[in-house]
């Protein structure tokens, strides 16, 4: 028994000082033009990572913002790329699995430089020790303001909580609620709703409004009773922050029930699928707070997008995450090329450009946008949407990008 | 165990197997041991993860196998072992939740007794239900623990942000990225280190789960599954035989949840009934259990391995190896295709082998298993 144990380790222990993992480490230095690199970047190649939900509950959306991060790679190698390099974008799935999200991130971290998508605020939740112990600047599809506690976190667009207030001054603002009445949000339980309830409650707290908060979970999906409910306390509007699902059940509910009061979502709880379901004819009373454009804004830059998408033959049809994700992309290639004007293409160097960056500019896809006050949105302008079948992307305008006073004042939880 | 000794002097052909059999798992050992010096940290990760399932399965196992308790409850244990351990040993961050800062082994073994506890409180419900009965009562467990995360905050966090655990540390040295420790050229951190750590815990469990299974301690869980009252008759204590066998089961659950919450870098309760801690977890438990075989310890191994392991091994090589790489709606994907190959594992199974896995390794190595049923010690 011994003799074989022994054999056995000393064979392990050859094989071992044989060949391990050990020298596989990325290199770093400066090239020939003085630029500084570490890891996903090559003498002619930038690596940019995407962590999607291509099968997932979030495929839809998250499929159409890949789509628009590989339009925008597109578009900024035809015209060069940066530093003498092309964007390379390296595209995983996790399907909305926080297990699977946590064993890609090992696989794919050494390769990029940055990620320029990554869905889902339980995927962020799982990885953000390891984004901030490994200084990968990346940028969420989730857009709660709780996460701008990570420097290396750039969120494009404003948080929930800032479209609340917007949206809230939006309704003071056209009468629809006055200071004092009883407004009602429903929302999910979990980061995304907190977020939103946050916005409400500084509003309510401002305008001395009684708040009723229903909390709820993500798969609940006839909010019926809550409706009645809310019926009888006589509410002046409903606020969401939810799933789409459930604002077609709130939707519907309100009009059935004759209490007909305005309903202000956060910009995920519309999609345009609502337009096909049996809620349809309630969306009416539905006004959309955003910061990023629909698929078919009238807007030069997002006809553009769209245009190239069409021509591009993607087979799945295009919704808000196309223009969306080129304008991130678009929000990287302005931090990209500071930092190649910085000669640093480093991870250090990517989050010193990134808060250098106070005006990235999407031609409009995305408020203007400025990063360099750690904690804070990089911007509060929301436009006010309402769904609309005669559009393209199933929603109109009803009010230009704006800032409401409230959110100006609005400290969000982490700015300093 | 006398009885083994007797056999295998009387069956001289008994010895060079048992010896084969040792050699097989020291070899494995071994192989797993080396394994982090040549192998990449997300295949670590996704080995750590399968080894989160067998601790939990093991404990699964012994409950619903061996003791004839069906739980749903499996999940619930590991957010209490999760969350216990992390209160215990994590600091209290900007006094938005509660933490003690004690030792990590210290709140390790507390989670542990702390879910065992539990357990054992369950035992008037478990006492008295049988079959799916205690399936649907333990079912409500899974429920209770939704409800808890997300009202307890200051114990877990909240489901908006969470709270990050505190690092495992060991007599001082942590099992992070801190400090610079290179074996053979290869600089161990946090991957490497929490390998060796749920390598150490496995085979803690997988040790113990054995030798319970093998005293007389699995002899009674055995006696009152196949027949409380012919038990009872034999002397064993009914109830105390069933609370048991929950305790010890929910404390593996809860070695379990604080292996989870060390994997993850974050305890996060649940937002809705599915997720880290909610009931496909329980499911994904009872899948490997039925899979490896009910009652079998190297059984919820393999089950662990099929169920925990497939998908992330098959996206891992995915990636690599750029198959599967569709998206939308009729796309074949690495996770489409592990829940298809557990989902057909579990049929057939069912259908022709109700024995799991373990019965078709047991058939393998058959001429052991016929020695070894003669002298009476099967299982």
């Amino acid at each position: 028994m011994k003799r074989r144990l022994s054999l056995v380790l000393a064979a392990m222990l050859v094989v071992a000082a044989c060949g391990t993992k050990a020298g596989d480490q990325g290199s770093s230095g400066s090239d020939a033009s003085g630029v500084k690199t570490d890891l996903g970047v090559t003498a002619n190649e930038i690596t940019l990572g995407v962590m999607s939900d291509l099968t997932g509950p979030f495929k839809n959306l998250s499929i159409g913002i890949t789509h628009g991060n590989q339009l925008w790679a597109n578009d900024f190698n035809a015209a060069g790329g940066v530093c003498g390099r092309q964007v390379r974008l390296e595209v995983v799935d996790h399907g909305y699995k926080a297990d699977q999200a946590k064993t890609l991130y090992p696989q794919l971290e050494p390769k990029v430089l940055g990620f320029v998508q990554v869905v889902g605020s339980p995927i962020m939740a799982a990885l953000k020790q390891n984004i901030k112990s490994d200084k990968v600047t990346t940028t969420p599809a989730s857009w709660s303001s709780e996460l701008l506690d990570n420097p290396y976190v750039m969120i494009v667009g404003t948080t929930y909580d800032v479209e609340m207030i917007d949206g809230l001054s939006y309704l003071h603002e056209q009468g629809m609620i006055k200071d004092g009445d009883t407004v009602a949000h429903i929302y999910i339980d979990g980061e995304y709703g907190a977020n939103g309830l946050r916005g409400s409650q500084y509003y309510a707290q401002k305008h001395g409004l009684n708040l009723r908060e229903v909390k709820i979970t993500s798969s609940d999906n006839d909010l019926t009773n809550i409706v009645t409910g809310l019926r009888g306390e006589g509410v002046k509007a409903i606020l969401l922050t939810t799933t789409p699902a459930q604002t077609g059940s709130v939707a519907a509910a309100n009009k059935a029930l004759g209490l007909n009061v305005p309903v202000l979502g956060n910009n995920p709880t519309f999609d345009p699928v609502l337009l096909n379901s049996p809620a349809a004819n309630a969306l009416d009373r539905l006004y959309v707070v955003a910061s990023s454009v629909p698929v078919a804004a009238d807007i030069p830059k997002a006809k553009e997008v769209l245009g190239k998408y069409q021509a591009a033959k993607f087979p799945e049809p295009p919704n808000a995450g196309v223009p969306y994700g080129y304008a991130v992309a678009e929000v990287w290639g302005t931090v990209l090329k500071k930092a190649c004007d910085n000669k640093d293409l480093t991870r250090d160097g990517i989050l010193r450009a990134l808060q250098q960056t106070t005006s990235a500019d999407t031609g409009n896809l995305v408020a203007p946008l400025d990063f360099s006050k750690p904690g804070a949105p990089p911007t509060r302008e929301v436009y006010v949407a309402q769904p609309d079948g005669s559009s393209v992307g199933g929603i109109k305008y009803v009010k230009p990008l704006f800032e409401a006073a409230d959110a100006k004042d609005y400290v969000a939880p982490h700015q300093k | 165990m006398r009885a083994t000794v007797a056999g295998a002097t009387a069956n001289a052909p008994a010895k060079p197997l048992r010896w084969l059999r040792w050699s097989a798992w020291l070899v494995l050992l071994v192989v797993l041991l080396a394994l982090p010096l040549y192998v990449g940290s997300e295949w670590l990760k996704a080995g750590q993860w399968m080894m989160t399932g067998a601790v939990g399965a093991i404990g699964l196992t012994m409950l619903v196998g061996q003791a004839g308790q069906l739980s749903l409850a499996h999940a619930f244990f590991l957010l209490a072992g999760g969350t216990t351990y992390t209160v215990l040993a994590s600091g209290t961050e900007d006094g938005r939740v509660v933490g003690f800062g004690v030792d990590p082994l210290l709140a390790l073994l507390a989670a542990v007794a702390v879910t065992a506890l539990l357990g054992l409180a369950f035992a008037p419900v478990s006492g008295r239900l049988r079959g799916i009965y205690l399936g649907v009562a333990s079912l409500s467990l899974v429920f209770i623990g939704l409800y808890f995360g997300q009202s307890a905050d200051r114990l877990t966090g909240g489901t908006s942000t969470g709270r990050t655990p505190a690092p495992f540390a060991l007599f001082g040295f942590t099992f992070d990225n801190s400090g610079s420790l290179v074996v053979l050229g290869v600089p161990l951190r946090q991957a490497e280190r929490l390998w060796y750590l749920y390598l150490a815990l496995t085979v803690i469990a997988f040790v113990l789960a054995r030798g319970a299974v093998r005293s007389r301690v699995g002899r009674s869980w055995r006696a009152v599954r196949d027949h409380e009252a012919s038990a009872a008759a034999m002397g064993v204590n009914v109830a105390w035989a069933k609370a048991g066998a929950f305790a010890v089961s929910s404390a593996y659950a809860g070695l379990a949840g604080v292996m989870t919450v060390l994997w993850f870098d974050i305890l996060k309760p649940d937002e809705n009934e599915f997720g880290t801690y909610g009931i496909n977890v329980s499911i994904a438990y009872l899948a490997m259990v039925i899979i490896g075989g009910l009652g079998s310890i190297g059984g919820a191994l393999v089950g662990a391995l099929i169920v925990f392991g497939l998908p992330q091994v098959l996206s891992l090589y995915s990636n690599q190896l750029g198959i599967f790489t569709g998206s939308g709606a009729g796309a074949v994907t690495p996770i489409l295709v592990s829940t298809f190959v557990y989902g057909a594992a579990i049929i057939l199974v069912v259908l022709f082998e109700p024995g799991g896995l373990a019965a078709i390794g047991r058939r393998i190595t058959g001429g052991l298993h016929a020695q070894r049923k003669k002298e009476g010690t099967s299982r």
